[in-house]
């Protein structure tokens, strides 16, 4: 049997204004909410309503066969709160189906994993009292911000938080000769990993409507045909698992419905189901789906999902990234120990990944993406907002 | 008395002291009675007849073409910016000219200039030397040219005593305009290649410069240092050089009162970000003073070429959210950050002048410039330290951190000192070298 696991990730940021120096020390409004604003019901109106309407049709024509998970950042669900109340309303009747997994993650979609342990715990806190509160779940998967992932989160992620399943990416050079296809178990065999299948991921997430891809137009015959092939391998009657990992934004908004992938989601399903060999499944059930020793696997380095290098490149290479970030955790403590609020949420709001995404100055074809993806004119410009907002908390600080 | 004036930048076409220097000089001509015909690098062939001094900011035109004027003189502009628009003249040098109009030089000046036989044999060979030199295709060089063919125009038809330009764009202007007139021509030394390139420079750029000074009557320098470097480096007969510094006249509506952005002390550069002005050491002295008082803030104000790589590099030495960029500003917004600043640094390898810390002394920042400045020569309240020695930088940055009163004491002085420094006088001194010029000039004629 392979079991296809949808997990989608559901994400908006707090976006700066273009915040100069002489803003400092004015109160002056350090979040663009007129853009947030926008940016929210554009992508309201194009994919969570539509995508989410499909997707509670889906589950109940098939009456828990067809299943999907979602991750929720904090900052997006406030946004829900603040822009589209509806939006949230319509995640709630998908979650009350019984069919959707909410996987635990940091509140505010940060880095905080690879700078201070503390607050990376707070986060994984917050977000879990926050799918308490609104979804009334409790979170038993995990995936760190941007799938990034490494074996010492393994350790506090089981041992701290207790969560029983890690997701993160199917990276080649960990991966090796082995398939992405298996569960696996982290490098002491404490908690289970699922790995992207990035392949037939990106096909959905990133190639469907390129139109010089060689295989475009997808259709959904030709992808289930590719799926029903990966079973050929597996002789020995072991339970599959195709990990389709992808931002939920896909749908309607990177992926135009144009572009036709509301119908063909709308016919994935039954075309999949007709095969009684494939299913559908979510993460928390790889512990009683995988009927085999599960191999364990080390992951020394961090790695994430993103870009071709698959590791921290996209929010970590550059200096201006780190010099950045490191400002960001050195005012961090100073700014508990004050213990003000109001300051910690605004810092809170900064330590979200795409402000350093932003700021990346790889120009090759992932630059293509981060500029597809960044309000401002060019890394350098997001650095200098970004840096400006940490002098601007730093004197609100010291008032 | 009448001058006819080119030069390249002109508020609001500014981007530099080239632009204030000619402000508030010709401001305070005016005041003395001195006519003054003004030429600018704008989009319509027009001239400024400017006859007091409030004209220096309504900037009456005249078109060349008497059917352009006939079309301007009856034009209603709601606005002054409205009206200089029509003209072609803006902030933003991009407008100054349409490229793909301007005619091709070489073909367009007449070789009667050089080779007629009224003129001597020295004279053609400056003036081959400068034809010779404006050539190539950058903009700028192309702009040059369409200018020069312009002041054709203007030194035939107009009526004056006296030709003065202002740095090597405007000195082919100045040359031909002489040959046409035979009118005397000042040429004055803002700056020199040697002082924005940092280097070597570029070569057609120092000939057109030699040529243009030795072919003028009288040369004047800003400072002593450019007097010298006109002598050493360009050979220039010191008998005709002359030294009027610059000054700086505040604008009636400046607000000067501190308003601190920050609550710790605040390093100010402001300028172009470029080799000339040192912006790298001042990252240096930034990086040295932050290690012992991180409650500084350094900013650096202004865009430049150099901007990129300085910004890459203040993230690079980790330098925090304690060194800020603020990008292009405008007057207000320089005038903002000049009242939120405690310290002013100008560590230019190369300064023939430099107004900016006269403005920045008028708003009682205590300054530290580079003895490689002719600015050094005229103020004693500030700080004179020779741009490589970053310690010494250091050390009186983090002495003053140290000594806040002191730090406010020889603000105060300074600003006391730099209001005394009026344009006023400075033009007194070039009237009287216009007036020298003339009179050896008829002497010579008879």
């Amino acid at each position: 049997m392979l079991n296809i696991v949808f997990y989608f990730q559901v994400h908006q940021p707090y976006r700066l204004n273009h915040f100069n120096v002489l803003d400092i020390g004015k109160n002056s409004p350090l979040f663009d909410d007129k853009l947030n604003k926008d940016i929210m019901l554009k992508v309201a109106k194009n994919c969570y309503l539509p995508t989410n309407k499909l997707l509670l049709e889906l589950i109940k024509a098939y009456d828990g066969r067809f299943k999907v998970a979602f991750s929720i950042t904090g900052t997006a669900i406030e946004q829900f709160k603040q822009y589209t109340p509806e939006t949230l309303d319509s995640f709630k009747e998908l979650v009350d189906t019984g069919h959707v997994e909410l996987l635990g993650e940091t509140y505010y979609h940060s880095l905080a994993y690879l700078y201070d342990r503390d607050e990376f715990l707070d986060q994984v806190n917050l977000h879990r009292e926050l799918m308490q509160k609104e979804f009334s779940y409790f979170t038993q998967t995990f995936r760190n911000t941007e799938l990034i992932y490494q074996d010492s989160l393994s350790d506090i992620v089981y041992e701290i938080e207790g969560f029983n399943t890690i997701i993160t990416e199917g990276v080649d050079r960990i991966l090796q000769w082995r398939s992405p296809l298996y569960a696996y178990k982290n490098y002491n065999k404490r908690i289970n990993l699922l790995l992207k299948y990035y392949q037939l991921a990106d096909d959905i997430a990133f190639r469907f409507s390129n139109r010089d891809w060689p295989e475009y137009p997808l259709t959904v015959e030709k992808f289930v045909n590719w799926i029903d092939k990966l079973t050929l391998g597996e002789k020995m009657g072991r339970n599959q698992f195709l990990n389709l990992f992808m931002d939920y934004e896909t749908f309607g908004e990177h992926q135009w419905a144009s572009s036709g992938i509301f119908d063909f989601m709308r016919h994935f399903p039954a075309e999949v189901l007709k095969r009684s060999h494939l299913g559908f499944a979510t993460p928390n059930q790889v512990a009683e789906l995988a009927n085999y020793q599960q191999e364990s696997l080390s992951f020394p380095e961090p790695v994430s999902w993103a870009d071709e290098q698959r590791d921290l490149s996209a929010w970590l290479e550059n200096d201006m990234q780190k010099n950045a970030i490191e400002t960001l955790y050195e005012l961090l403590p100073k700014i508990k120990s004050k213990g003000d609020e109001q300051l910690l949420r605004i810092a809170r709001l900064l330590s979200t990944s795409d402000h350093f995404y932003y700021m990346c100055s790889k120009y090759f074809q992932d630059g293509d993406v981060h500029k597809y993806f960044s309000p401002y004119d060019s890394p350098d410009q997001a650095y200098i907002y970004y840096i400006n907002a940490l002098a601007e908390l730093d004197e609100r600080l010291m008032r | 008395m009448k001058v006819l004036m080119f030069t390249w930048e002109f508020p609001p076409l500014i981007s530099g002291g080239l632009g204030m220097a000619c402000y508030g000089m010709v401001k305070a001509l005016l005041s003395l009675g001195v006519e003054v015909d003004l030429v600018l690098p704008t989009r319509e062939i027009v001239y400024f007849p400017l006859r007091q001094p409030s004209d220096v900011d309504t900037l009456p035109a005249v078109f060349f073409e008497q059917s352009k004027q006939m079309l301007y003189s009856v034009q209603k502009f709601a606005s002054l910016k409205e009206r200089l628009e029509y003209i072609g003249i803006s902030e933003y040098p991009e407008s100054y000219f349409q490229l793909s109009e301007i005619q091709r030089f070489a073909e367009s000046v007449t070789k009667e200039y050089w080779t007629s036989e009224s003129i001597s044999y020295h004279e053609q060979e400056l003036f081959r030397q400068m034809t010779d030199n404006l050539v190539g295709e950058e903009d700028l060089i192309r702009k040059v040219q369409e200018f020069t063919m312009r002041a054709d125009k203007f030194a035939r038809v107009l009526d004056y005593d006296l030709i003065h330009v202002h740095d090597w764009l405007t000195y082919p202007a100045g040359m031909l305009a002489r040959r046409i007139s035979g009118k005397p021509l000042v040429a004055h030394v803002h700056a020199t290649e040697f002082d924005r390139a940092g280097g070597p420079g570029d070569e057609r750029v120092h000939k057109i410069e030699h040529s243009g000074m030795r072919f003028a009557d009288k040369v004047i320098a800003v400072s002593q240092y450019t007097a010298q470097m006109i002598m050493s480096r360009y050979r220039i007969d010191s008998g005709k050089i002359r030294i009027v510094h610059n000054a700086f006249s505040i604008p009636d509506d400046a607000v000067r009162d501190k308003e601190r952005i920050f609550k710790g002390p605040v390093i100010l550069f402001l300028g172009r970000i470029t080799l000339q002005k040192g912006p790298d050491y001042f990252m240096d002295i930034a990086h040295k003073v932050l290690q012992s008082h991180p409650e500084a803030r350094f900013i650096m104000a202004g865009t430049g070429d150099m901007g990129r790589k300085l910004l890459r590099r203040s993230a690079s030495l980790k330098l925090r959210h304690r060194f800020l960029f603020t990008g292009f500003l405008n007057r207000k917004q320089v005038e903002r950050i000049l009242r939120a600043a405690d310290i002013y640094v100008l560590p230019s390898v190369s300064e023939p002048f430099g107004i900016s810390p006269l403005e920045a002394m008028s708003f009682g920042i205590t300054s530290i410039i580079s003895k490689q400045s002719g600015v050094a020569e005229i103020v004693n309240h500030a700080f004179k330290i020779d741009f490589w020695d970053t310690d010494l930088w250091v050390e009186t940055i983090k002495h003053l951190i140290s000594n806040p009163d002191k730090c406010v004491k020889m603000g105060i002085d300074g600003m006391h000192e730099v209001n005394k420094i009026q344009w006023n006088d400075a033009a007194v001194k070039i009237r009287d070298i216009y007036n020298e010029t003339l009179t050896e000039y008829s002497r010579n004629q008879d």
